[in-house]
């Protein structure tokens, strides 16, 4: 009910959708605690993938700057300054910079009056090409002399993007100063770094994908987790809607921990109507109780003397027991209405109905044969049900002349019918709903009270049932009840 | 006759008093549940009127004393209380007819005749077997001392098993003597009431035999001292 009415008192501008799955995740408790989850599982994976990859990137980076300054340190090792300041480098021991582009190089090279660093030697892999040298390099070599600064040349050896010439190095550069010469020497060392960008990239790919497959992983474990966790609560919806409809009388099955006094609220508060009703019923017996002896007594009282007198307060004593009987009634019929989830076996009603009615009608020798599915139950109270069958039953005691056939069935929509028939003299048409109004007698000559029947009307309303009469092949009235009912 | 009425209102117990006497009946009364129990466990009434609703022990109580105790005066219960599950329980206790106040004197004097006319003659030959025990005449039947509490479609069926024991007894042949003449037959009637008695009386002493119809015995073990 809340959720229907939900979409319409959100925001209003919301598509209809969205509104549902996205936009106030605090009506459902399974979106909320999903999003909550979902969000929190992607902020982590992701920090965790950007860390991972900035970490291995770094780490490769640091290998090769290790490299790098091995080569600066053997060419610094190689090189001398002649008495006339000119460098010449000896024989550096790395295979790979001795024939062309094999993927290390190296170079020497001082600062030029323009403040542009002049390649003064290069290494034979270089092939007579030259280094990228950004415009900044040498104000920060000159800023950090000695240190290593290393960059990545994008573009490769100039001149850049074709052929193997076109492979992204990554160069180091240092700032020495050479015994024998007054002007600061630049070496700079390169090595290939497309195995390292391709590992780099790999390592990514393989990261983001794990993630990727991790995190669904999570958010699908996630949503089988609440819908997991919360079914006990749509079991407990289950078993309270069981008992509101009557299949069931108490909650029965136990819950988890934080359910379980839940649950058990429920069944004190089941217990606590219940109460309530018994309460109320034992008040109207007790009423009865009291004001029926009495009217006893005035009735006997005016029974044994004639005149006007006894005449009126006969009459009046009648009327005023259909009027007890109908307001206790009413009473009762208030007090059912708050019962819930009451079931009662039709048969063992009947059972004790028929022995019970037969013995008191044992004079007149009335059979009453009596048909019952095993499974079918009333869902009401016993009491009622005992109402009910008891009047009917009664009645066509009263009027049959040996036999009464009783059967029940279930229509299969949750409901049944009762069906008690007699063969008797029957009832004629026109009064028939005579018979059904409230007080009225259909024969005075009858002993007991003609209030049997509406009895039985009441009650059936109450229970949302009818009552009808009609002809019975037997010969008799009959009498047709539709109640509510359970097929177990 | 002799009649106890069991009675608490002074009023009513007065008039019904007034009305049992001139109808000839030896009238004595008692106000509350242990001075009826007690009267009605020493003095032999043919008929008990007993109110329900006592001070010291109810009706109900005082009833379900005497049938333990094995008298079979029959008993109508009078009862304010109209409801049938009260009706309902004082049969269980053991009462033979009920009368709801307020009621017309006239009622009761008919209802204690026909009580009356009903023991007259109990006590008479019965037929057993086993521990199942059935007096044809007050037309009353127990298991094991316990009374069976049968419709009269269920007596019928078990009296003429009783009359039969040991015999393969044919659905048809049952079906004849479990109705009249007029009555409809319907082919799983008998299969119907024999799982209703044998509800009643235990699973095993009605058997079924495959094809030709019901026998009663009785269990293994027990004796049969008819």
């Amino acid at each position: 009910m809340t959720d229907g009415s939900g979409g319409e008192t959100g925001v209003a501008s919301e598509p209809r959708t969205w509104g549902r799955w996205f936009g106030r995740p605090g009506r459902s408790l399974t979106r909320r605690l999903i999003w909550l989850a979902s969000a929190w599982i992607v902020l982590a994976l992701v920090l965790t993938g950007w860390a991972l990859t900035n970490q291995y990137q770094e780490s490769s980076l640091r290998r090769l700057g290790d490299v790098l300054a091995n080569t600066i340190d053997q060419v610094v090792l190689a090189t001398n300054a002649g008495a006339d300041g000119r460098l010449t480098v000896g024989e550096v021991k790395d295979d790979r910079t001795l024939s062309p582009l094999q993927g290390k190089y190296w170079a020497v090279a001082e600062p030029g009056p323009d403040g542009r660093l002049r390649i003064l030697v290069r290494s034979p892999s270089l092939a007579g090409e030259s280094l990228t040298i950004p415009d900044e390099l040498p104000a920060r070599l000159a800023a950090a002399r000695g240190a290593i600064i290393s960059y990545n040349d994008p573009d490769g050896l100039r001149p850049g993007g074709e052929g193997p010439l076109g492979v992204p190095l990554r160069v180091a550069a240092s700032m020495k100063q050479l015994p024998g010469r007054a002007e600061p020497v630049v070496f700079l060392a390169g090595i290939d770094r497309s195995n390292i960008d391709r590992d780099t990239q790999q390592f990514a790919t393989f990261t983001w994908t794990a993630l990727l497959i991790l995190g669904l992983g999570l958010v699908i474990a996630v949503f089988l987790q609440v819908q997991i966790g919360l079914r006990p609560l749509y079991a407990l919806r289950n078993e309270i809607a069981d008992v509101r409809m009557g299949r069931a009388s108490r909650i029965a099955r136990s819950y988890p921990l934080e359910i379980q006094p839940l649950a058990e609220q429920v069944n004190r508060l089941l217990d606590h109507n219940q109460e309530t009703v018994e309460r109320q019923r034992t008040h109207v017996g007790n009423l009865a109780h009291a004001l029926k002896t009495p009217l006893s007594v005035m009735l006997a009282e005016a029974g044994q003397q004639k005149g006007p007198l006894p005449d009126i307060v006969r009459r009046q004593t009648e009327v005023m027991k259909a009027q007890v009987d109908h307001h206790l009634r009413r009473a009762r019929a208030a007090a059912r209405a708050q019962m819930l989830g009451e079931i009662t076996p039709i048969e063992p009603v009947l059972d004790e109905m028929a022995v019970m009615l037969e013995r008191v009608f044992e004079e007149k020798g009335v059979v009453i044969d009596w048909r019952s599915p095993e499974n079918l139950a009333f869902r009401g109270e016993r009491q009622d049900l005992q109402e009910l069958l008891g009047n009917l039953l009664e009645n066509a005691c009263k009027w049959a002349r040996r036999r009464v056939r009783v059967s029940a069935g279930s229509t299969g929509l949750g409901q049944m019918i009762v069906v008690v028939e007699d063969d008797g003299p029957g009832l004629p048409e026109d009064q028939r709903e005579a018979a059904l109004q409230r007080g009225s007698r259909m024969d005075e000559t009858t002993p007991g009270s003609g209030l049997g029947l509406s009895i039985v009307v009441e009650l059936t309303r109450a229970y949302g049932g009818r009552v009808s009469l009609s002809d019975s092949e037997l010969g008799g009235l009959k009498a047709v009840l539709e109640l509510p009912a359970l097929e177990a | 006759m002799r009649v106890l009425l069991v009675e608490d209102d002074a009023d009513l117990s007065r008039q019904l008093k007034g009305a049992l006497s001139d109808a000839g009946y030896a009238v004595d009364h008692a106000a509350d549940g242990e001075e009826a129990h007690f009267l009605g466990d020493t003095e032999p009434y043919d008929v008990i009127v007993l109110d329900l609703g006592l001070p010291k022990i109810d009706g109900v109580s005082v009833l379900e004393r005497w049938r333990r105790e094995g008298k079979t005066t029959p008993v109508l219960i009078l009862t304010a209380r109209g409801a049938w599950s009260d009706k309902v329980s004082g049969f269980d206790a053991g009462a033979d007819d009920y009368l709801t106040k307020p009621f017309h004197t006239e009622e009761l004097l008919a209802r204690l005749r026909a009580l009356l006319r009903r023991s007259a003659g109990i006590a008479s030959s019965t037929l057993s077997c086993g521990g199942l025990r059935l007096d044809p005449r007050a037309a009353r039947a127990s298991v094991n001392g316990e009374p069976l509490r049968l419709t009269s479609l269920e007596y019928r069926l078990l009296h003429y098993l009783m009359m039969h024991q040991g015999r393969v007894i044919s659905r048809t042949e049952l079906v004849e003597h479990l109705y009249d003449q007029d009555f409809d037959r319907d082919s799983n009637t008998i299969e119907v009431f024999v799982g209703r008695l044998r509800k009643k009386i235990g699973p095993d002493r009605i058997e079924t035999v495959r094809g030709l119809g019901y026998r009663l015995t009785p269990l293994p073990g027990e004796s049969d001292d008819t």
